[in-house]
């Protein structure tokens, strides 16, 4: 006996997506996945973003990660409401688990909200979680051939944010070759070069934030 | 492994489809896939094995039929087919588009048997 059927096996997901951005929407909350390899300066980029944009601009963060609530420790200082999502096993935040980060927070005091990903350069780059934009980030010490590895998870992206830029020296990297392969993947994301922790370069990427907020 | 979390979507697809069919066991279920989800099937067929024991569906095969994606320019509205490794738009040389297939995860059918 064959089951003839023809169902989008991601509805249910997609939907929930739409539904999570459907909330924010009416809130008036701009949500920004933020996307790359563990380490390439996500939890940095946030802590050093969040104090220049306030006090215009309130900003929260869902933190993803397997275990621990290190990431939303070390935000915590910042005053900024921000929920920790361990995922367990999961290699990536899902819509209903950014649905349950949004009911811990009151979405109508919040114009930014940061959703941090979990640390991975394929599985997170699959799901819709009900963001406006996604900002992927790219750290000088990865190597300056991933974009075009990674063609999915740079494809979709809104902005490129490349990390870690006081290193470009010591690691002889070339980022014309990131611009390269970024030229045939996205032409549309721009890439802005930066150094968090020295304050290099953050100043564009919140400008890029306050546009995106104020076109919202 | 984002495998498993689709495996667990399907699943409760493929529960909701034998819904009136009782005692009907699946032996095949057959799926298109886009490419732009990489799923790799041999990881897919893992989490599949280990999501449906105890289930109707233990046993199953999974048949998967990639879909290439396709492209609609946010430039000039040309729609074409992208390659993983390029989306250049063969009109206007830019690469801004709208995904119009290539995500999806479409469950066809299921063979069942008694």
């Amino acid at each position: 006996m064959k089951i003839n059927v023809v169902k989008n096996v991601m509805e249910a997901s997609d939907a929930m997506a739409d539904e999570n951005r459907r909330r924010m929407d009416a809130a008036g909350v701009v949500a920004i996945n933020v996307l790359s390899a563990p380490g390439s300066g996500k939890t940095t980029l946030l802590e050093k973003t969040i104090p220049l944009l306030a006090p215009r601009y309130r900003c929260a963060v869902l933190v993803g990660d397997l275990q621990t609530t290190r990431d939303a420790e070390r935000l915590g200082d910042l005053g900024a409401p921000i929920t920790q999502i361990n995922t367990g096993r999961g290699c990536h935040l899902s819509p209903a688990e950014v649905a349950e980060g949004l009911d811990t927070l009151e979405l109508d005091k919040i114009d930014l909200l940061f959703i941090e990903n979990v640390g991975n350069m394929v599985c997170p780059a699959a799901f819709d979680l009900g963001e406006h934009f996604r900002a992927v980030l790219l750290s000088t010490p990865e190597g300056d051939d991933k974009v075009a590895k990674y063609p999915t998870l740079f494809q979709p992206a809104d902005v490129i944010l490349l990390t870690k830029i006081d290193l470009l020296d010591v690691l002889e990297y070339d980022s014309q070759r990131v611009r390269d392969d970024l030229s045939k993947l996205n032409t549309r994301a721009p890439l802005i070069e930066c150094c968090p922790l020295s304050g290099a370069g953050l100043e564009e990427w919140a400008g890029w934030l306050r546009e995106r907020f104020s076109e919202k | 492994m984002h495998e498993m979390s689709i495996a667990t979507s399907l699943l409760d697809e493929v529960l909701a489809a034998l819904s009136g069919h009782d005692g009907a066991r699946v032996d095949l279920v057959e799926l298109e896939v886009g490419s732009l989800r990489l799923i790799v099937p041999e990881a897919m067929d893992l989490a599949w094995r280990s999501l449906t024991v105890g289930t109707p569906a233990a046993g199953s095969a999974l048949k998967i039929t990639e879909i290439e994606p396709f492209a609609r320019c946010r430039v000039c509205g040309c729609e074409y087919r992208p390659e993983l490794i390029s989306f250049l738009c063969p009109k206007c040389g830019k690469a801004d588009v709208d995904i119009l297939s290539g995500n999806d995860i479409i469950l066809k059918s299921l063979v069942c048997g008694e």
